[in-house]
């Protein structure tokens, strides 16, 4: 028998761990898997299966090379093959979901690649990235090859007009006429991307994970809370009904970027008050997109866009694990004055 | 996952009332001649000299204060040895040959409770550094230095939380001697001029409660409450002890005597009490023997001095079949661990913990936060973690890394299984 001298702590928590946390990802996901074939049938079924293979392809192939150029010996299981924890397959999925259901193969394998590669690989691997990877192929395929494939708005939708597309196209006209907020919440047959449409069921997925701790609840929290108050002045000043901040809610791929893109631990701000400001950022750019920006939706463009100030709110000399008095008071200060500037900038869209 | 944890849980299922032994009667016993706040020390004793119980020894010194070294045994002085005292530090220890015997010293002699209460604050403070007492739930702090305090003080808050799981040797004391806690709790009133005194236990130890609560009514006119805290770690930490009994809020980095608050562990009032009625140093103590891969857990009085391995023999030893087991003195979270069983029992030793060991796979970090979430001194782990590995100093020095209290939480809760207090650790040791 041995005596091993280790340093204190000597216990785990014994249910926290990072592959339950990706599968719980990978679990919630499953529902939306099972609509979008329901929905699109085999078309959904290849798409999925293009994002996945392309993500975790890449990944094994980079370090199969890396491990040659080190010299290593080849074995068929990887020993930095992270697909035994799940996250990349947890990028594929999500990646996967976003897509239009008129891409073609190809566009999807490319965007996987390149994100993977790009974003994750290039960077150091998993930990390491600064980008959300399936945003980052989402945003890579519909800026490159949006013109290519011929569909008009590329970001958000298939052939035909969505419901963010129309109110893109005349931003205060009843919507509901077209599209009632039921079909919204359940997205059973609604026109946009594969996996985005049903409220209902991204919700349930969000709920398990909030109830498994596998995220944390208060970066959709306050990202959709912030949409909505943001959305809720609009409608108080250019005097609409309450199906204005409901279809901003309920449309588009808010609530699937709230609560599995924005999620991502690896690249959002690690304290909480960080992760306030943070998911408020992205609250503030989606909508400003929406409301005065040429594309009808911009979540993915928000959480590309906050990653990026993901170090400076991290930042060692200001980042504090608890909100202070003073930094409560110039928050709400922010607040305030952000729904001024919609207040007023309203007036002036269309 | 991520949230912020304030239990730890159970998950090696091991009890907390265990049977007691008494093992006061080792062959030999080991005074160590330094300790972590002393480095030198003076030996007044050679080998063949017969010694007394309770006779002193030598003195040790460190920076600001001396300490006598007191014989727990009767018996005759051997060869000095070096072996691991309970920090796990390799230090000199002086071998006495015990003749079973327990020939008290002379000045070992009882005070009538009537020539007690009429001590004051000088007497019992001269009393308590004679006996060279020190912090007993492991700091090592010497007493009187604390209770010799020209503050203002209106509480005294005895600290029998005992928040680490797996450990039960103050558990064990309260529930044997709960009078001399309240004598020894009596003694520290006097000598501080505190009004109030607060026994601050975990409310779901309802056994302590209810001993504790039948000792209130017998020393009525004390004004003692007992304070229930919510079971959550780490409530044994002197702020969040303070703060649950009191009230108070006190900052970190400040003494709380400036409050008004004293506060000691439930052993070292106990050891006051002997101090100050019997006259005694620290001679005997409950050491915890728990874990997983010793076969009968179980809570030892025994005599400081007494080896750890004939504790770990007397629990009828390892379990079999276990090739690499962690031998850690103290509590699982913030105890050490050390490479051999070869250690003394000294007053600060709380407990002796062998666990299987389990070798965890470290995965990148994810951020996920939970280290920042559970910390208690509201620092950011990671974020130090990540300094370190930079070698930022400047970093370092902004995130208050020397707030930690090295409670161990950051390591405990991490997703990816890192040792994330190591890290903070080198941050602490990097701005110096």
């Amino acid at each position: 028998m041995e005596i091993i001298q280790k340093s204190a702590p000597h216990l785990r928590k014994p249910n926290a761990n990072v592959v339950r946390m990706m599968r719980d990802v990978v679990i919630a996901l499953l529902p939306l898997v099972a609509l979008a074939i329901y929905n699109h049938g085999l078309t959904a079924v290849w798409i999925m299966l293009a994002a996945i293979l392309s993500m975790v392809g890449t990944e094994y192939v980079y370090y199969q090379i890396s491990d040659l150029v080190n010299k290593e010996k080849f074995k068929l299981k990887n020993k930095n093959f992270t697909l035994y924890n799940y996250s990349v397959m947890v990028s594929g999925v999500i990646y996967g979901l976003t897509i239009p259901d008129a891409t073609p193969i190809m566009i999807v394998i490319i965007g996987g690649v390149i994100a993977v590669l790009l974003v994750k690989l290039v960077f150091g691997g998993m930990g390491q990235n600064i980008f959300n990877v399936a945003a980052f192929g989402r945003a890579f395929i519909a800026l490159s090859f949006g013109a290519a494939v011929g569909v008009a708005n590329f970001v958000d939708s298939e052939v035909g007009a969505t419901v963010l597309g129309a109110l893109s196209a005349s931003p205060f006209a009843d919507i509901t006429v077209n599209y009632s907020l039921m079909d919204m919440f359940t997205g059973i047959g609604l026109p946009g991307t594969i996996g985005e449409t049903s409220a209902m069921l991204i919700l349930v997925g969000g709920i398990y994970l909030a109830l498994r701790k596998s995220f944390d609840v208060f970066v959709p929290l306050v990202y959709v809370g912030t949409v909505f108050v943001l959305s809720l002045a609009v409608m108080v000043r250019m005097d609409l009904d309450w199906w204005y901040p409901l279809t901003h809610i309920l449309s588009g791929g808010l609530l699937f970027g709230a609560i599995y893109m924005a999620t991502d631990p690896i690249t959002i701000p690690v304290t909480r008050p960080g992760r306030v400001y943070f998911a408020f950022g992205l609250g503030v750019i989606t909508f400003v997109i929406r409301l005065f920006g040429q594309y009808p939706e911009g979540v993915v463009f928000a959480i590309l866009i906050m990653n990026m100030f993901v170090p400076a709110i991290d930042y060692p000399q200001w980042a504090r694990s608890k909100f202070s008095v003073r930094s409560a008071i110039i928050f709400t200060a922010v607040v305030l004055l952000t729904i001024m500037a919609i207040w007023v900038g309203v007036t002036y869209v269309g | 996952m991520i949230a912020k944890t304030k239990k730890i849980s159970n998950y090696k299922q091991l009890k907390k009332e265990l049977p007691t032994t008494r093992y006061v009667d080792p062959e030999y016993v080991y005074i160590n001649m330094d300790t972590q706040r002393c480095k030198t020390c003076g030996l007044w004793v050679q080998e063949g000299d017969y010694v007394k119980l309770g006779q002193i020894i030598g003195e040790r010194e460190g920076g600001f204060f001396k300490q006598p070294v007191y014989s727990t045994v009767s018996g005759h002085v051997e060869k000095t040895v070096r072996k691991l005292d309970s920090s796990g530090k390799e230090v000199e220890f002086i071998k006495i040959r015990n003749d079973f015997k327990d020939t008290y010293d002379e000045s070992i002699t009882d005070r009538p409770e009537s020539v007690i209460a009429k001590m004051t604050k000088e007497e019992i403070v001269e009393i308590v550094k004679e006996k060279a007492l020190i912090g007993l739930g492991g700091a090592a702090f010497p007493t009187y230095i604390k209770l010799d305090t020209k503050e203002d003080i209106h509480t005294v808050v005895i600290n029998a939380v005992e928040c680490e799981p797996y450990l039960s040797s103050d558990y064990r004391l309260i529930m044997d001697h709960p009078e001399q806690v309240f004598k020894g709790l009596q003694y520290l009133m006097q000598a501080s001029g505190a009004k109030q005194g607060v026994v601050a236990v975990k409310k779901t130890k309802k056994e302590l409660v209810e001993i504790l609560e039948r000792e209130v009514e017998r020393f009525k006119d004390l004004n003692i409450k007992i304070a229930k805290l919510a079971d959550f770690y780490p409530q044994g930490w002197e702020i969040e002890t303070f703060k649950g009994a009191t009230g108070i809020k006190v900052p970190i980095g400040e003494l709380p005597m400036k409050y008004g608050i004293l506060g000691f562990n439930v052993s070292t009032c106990q050891s006051v009490f002997e101090a100050v009625k019997h006259n005694l140093p620290v001679v005997k103590r409950y050491v915890t023997v728990n874990g997983d891969a010793v076969n009968f857990p179980q809570s030892i009085r025994t005599r400081v001095g007494a080896q750890v391995k004939d504790l770990i023999r007397l629990s009828d030893g390892y379990k079999e079949g276990i090739d690499k087991v962690e031998v850690i003195i103290g509590g699982p979270m913030m105890g050490t661990s050390v490479e051999t069983d070869d250690v003394v029992v000294t007053p600060t030793t709380t407990s002796v913990l062998i666990f299987e060991n389990i070798d965890y796979d470290e995965e990148p970090c994810v951020r996920c936060g939970s280290c920042i979430y559970s910390c208690p001194v509201d620092i950011q782990p990671v974020s130090i973690m990540n300094a370190v590995k930079r070698n930022d100093k400047k970093a370092i020095e902004a995130l208050e890394a020397k707030k930690c209290i090295e409670c161990g939480l950051c390591a405990y809760v991490c997703t990816s299984k890192i040792h994330v207090t190591d890290y903070v650790r080198k941050g602490k040791k990097l701005i110096g």
